[in-house]
């Protein structure tokens, strides 16, 4: 296992290393004790700070302990876990070789095997899709919009990027994100597993650290959560209205309706809540967000842009966030991921506790 | 609508299929297909999650069912008679543009049919300019939807397995959404002669993107600039926003002494020329965006009105125009399918007006009238007249 493997376990050549040497996971979980601990690290540090950690000084620990703590993600299944730890991953590659391709020559070991841009395009099927110019990328739009959607920032917008006949330029930094979001993916791809008694029976201790470290976190909740405190003003405001009992325009009842559908409430939540508005009938209002939700019409819809709302006139109460996206769901979005670390509770899980 | 209505038009629309060959999608076989049948009262049902293999094959299918409207998904699927998109299993999907005149915030609902589809032709060629100047996209198919506008289906392998996130991206893109003059702009450094510190200059990308767009605006604007008269030129200059005379005369002396800066987008060649540009920016994106329905193009499961089909609204045919033929397409003379020229009807007008068809213009009162079965059929699919006996 060579020590390039150890540093970028994600690597298909990586995956390959492990089957040739034969290793049977059962057998490993079950007495080697470092790689559980280390693979528990791996977990343990993207909750805390994004990262994986030190790597351990064995290469067959450092290699081994990958596997292993995607097998400890997948058995608590958790998708903000799934997310943190897949992101977490990504992030320390992607500084590893960072720091490897801006190392002058004379720096780098010479025995040790690295990584070049070329690699890591091969590996993630993305040379077609870039093209080396004199000094940048040219990079199709497709593969462009595969990797970059996730990235916040506003030079990220495909709208502020000079596209040309089906290709961007990147600098090579640049380049180097949308490949950290190919890892990312990578490390994501296929969780959770399905995990073998024989294996799961000698995590259990490792299984419940995390948990309690998650409890402790508490954020246990995805883009499927309710949480009106960090609903865009749009919506807010809407929703105001609804629960105030005043009449909506069709067009303002079907922003938050579709809302409030795509952040995952059911037609029966949305109801109740309706209910208290005279003017929205029971059977009107679930005839109306079930057509939403595609059932009885060819289309799912998604609430309206940011631009759309703003001719409607809903929009209302723009802040400053609301200045950095265009649409209320990225919105809402971009707050549950700054929340990441607060205290979030879903409605409807207080209302559960509030009733019981 | 009446029962003689609604078998008359269902008989027509099978004559219809039964002279037509229509080509399916590629994958017609991993696609969904909907349909809506003719059905009495006001409400329509629509048949979802069909296969191709429960239809049987297509132009059997539309012969021996002669539905009202008729659907594909953009998506491809595993199983695509699956009901839950779970079991569906997506494998990709193309991407659809839909260009409908009720979005043009242009139209009004004062303008005729022909004006607003008018305008939607000239939403379509902005659009156009974006997919195939910007995007390069190369397999493309346009289609006149039947109704108030078109549909652009984009094939392109490249865009195959994009989420709707990034389909939204592609949405902005279009619509000018989210454009942030700033991020535009690149940055350059230039080690100035006999200059300690070198300067940044910034540049507006002369070429591709939004940048390219505004750029051009600048350079035609101020090439007419450069060739008034001196005096005409400042007056034309000060109708921007917090231009005064100082400005106008430095943003005169600009097109005069150095235009080649303007031409190589140097923001830093004038102050005056940065804030002109930014103003020309948000205008662009007003002149430029093509207003495309947003939904549609994000939804990756979306169902899309089969090109060749009738849209039963209307009686016309969802028609394919090729690129070259776009200019001079007419939908109320191309799309009048040939079934409906060759005789005419007696209809029962209940709701009167004008109807232009055909090449012709029809104005009609109610009661009963003898017409050309397209207008016949018209105005029955609209529910503006009944079928009257012949
Ligand atoms: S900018 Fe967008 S998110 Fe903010 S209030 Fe307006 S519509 Fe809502």
């Amino acid at each position: 296992m060579k020590p390039l493997h150890a540093r970028y376990p994600f690597l298909q050549s990586a995956r390959e290393a492990v089957e040739a040497a034969d290793v049977d996971l059962v057998t490993v979980v079950r007495e080697e004790e470092a790689v559980r601990t280390r693979a528990l690290d791996r977990v343990e540090t993207a909750l805390d700070s994004g990262r994986v950690g030190a790597p351990h000084r064995r290469d067959r620990v450092e290699l081994l302990s990958y596997p292993v703590a995607r097998v400890l993600v997948s058995l608590i299944d958790e998708h903000v876990l799934t997310r943190k730890y897949a992101r977490a991953e990504a992030a320390t590659a992607h500084e590893r070789f960072e720091a490897e391709f801006t190392e002058t020559t004379e720096l780098k070991s010479r025995d040790r095997e690295q990584l070049s841009i070329r690699t890591l395009l091969a590996e993630f099927g993305m040379t077609e899709g870039v093209r080396e110019t004199d000094d940048a990328y040219s990079v199709a739009v497709g593969t462009y919009l595969a990797y970059a959607t996730e990235e916040r920032g506003d030079e990220w917008r495909l709208v502020n990027r000079t596209l040309r006949d089906g290709e961007i330029e990147l600098s090579e930094s640049e380049l180097l994100v949308l490949i950290r979001q190919a890892i990312r993916d990578r490390v994501d791809e296929g969780l959770p597993l399905s995990v073998p008694d024989a294996i799961a029976s000698h995590l259990d201790a490792e299984c419940e650290q995390i948990r309690e470290r998650l409890a402790d976190l508490d954020l246990t909740r995805d883009i499927d959560t309710v949480v009106p405190d960090l609903f865009p003003p749009c919506m807010t405001a809407l929703l105001d209205q609804v629960q105030k009992g005043e009449h909506l325009e069709h067009h303002s009842r079907f922003a938050i309706a579709t809302f409030l559908t795509t952040i995952g409430m059911t037609t029966d939540e949305i109801v109740e809540l309706f209910q208290v508005n005279p003017g929205f009938g029971e059977e009107a209002t679930r005839y109306q967000v079930d057509h939403i939700r595609g059932k009885t019409s060819p289309t799912e819809y998604s609430p309206p842009a940011c631009s759309t709302m703003q001719s409607y006139g809903d929009c209302v109460n723009k802040d400053d966030l609301c200045e950095q996206i265009s649409h209320p769901l990225a919105y809402y979005e971009a707050k549950l991921d700054d929340a990441d670390e607060e205290e979030i509770i879903d409605w409807r899980e207080r209302d559960e506790t509030a009733q019981s | 609508m009446h029962e003689r209505t609604q078998a008359y038009l269902r008989g027509r629309f099978g004559d219809h299929y039964r002279n037509q060959s229509i080509d399916p999608p590629p994958g017609a076989n991993e696609r969904e297909w909907g349909y809506v049948p003719w059905t009495e009262g006001p409400g329509e049902t629509y048949s979802r999650h069909n296969a191709m293999i429960d239809l049987g094959a297509l132009e059997d299918f539309l012969a021996r069912e002669r539905p009202k409207h008729v659907y594909f998904s953009a998506g491809r699927y595993d199983n695509p008679g699956a009901t839950t998109m779970n079991e569906k299993g997506w494998r990709r999907s193309g991407l659809i543009f839909d260009l409908d005149a009720d979005h043009l915030p242009s139209t009004t609902p004062e303008d005729s049919y022909a004006e607003m589809l008018a305008d939607c032709k000239d939403a379509l060629f902005r659009l156009l300019d974006f997919l195939e100047r910007d995007f390069g996209f190369e397999e493309m198919q346009i289609v006149f939807s039947g109704s108030r506008g078109y549909h652009v289906h984009v094939r392109d392998e490249g865009i195959q397995r994009l989420d709707s996130d990034a389909r939204r991206e592609i949405v902005d893109y279009v619509r000018g959404i989210g454009l942030e003059f700033d991020e535009l702009v690149e940055e350059e450094t230039v080690a100035g002669l006999g200059r300690k510190t070198p300067a940044e200059n910034r540049y507006l990308p002369t070429e591709g993107g939004w940048g390219g767009r505004i750029h051009d605006k600048l350079v035609s604007v101020l090439s007419e600039v450069r060739d008034l008269p001196e005096e005409e030129a400042l007056e034309r200059l000060q109708e921007y926003d917090g231009i005064g005379e100082g400005r106008a005369q430095a943003a005169y002396n600009l097109t005069q002494e150095r235009f080649v800066e303007i031409e190589r987008g140097n923001l830093s060649a004038h102050a005056v020329f940065a804030q002109l540009a930014r103003q020309f920016a948000t205008e662009v994106v007003a002149e430029e965006n093509a207003q495309i329905d947003e939904p549609v193009s994000t939804d990756t499961n979306r169902l899309i009105r089969l090109p060749g089909s009738l849209h039963g609204g209307s009686g016309l045919a969802v028609r394919r125009v090729p690129r070259e033929e776009i200019d001079d397409f007419d939908p109320l003379v191309d799309a009048v399918p040939e079934t409906f020229t060759n005789h005419e009807i007696t209809v029962e007008v209940t709701d009167g007006g004008t109807v232009e068809l055909g090449g012709d213009s029809f104005t009609l009162e109610e009661g009963v009238h003898t017409v050309p079965e397209y207008v016949g059929v018209f105005l029955m699919t609209r529910g503006r007249a009944e079928k009257g006996e012949e």
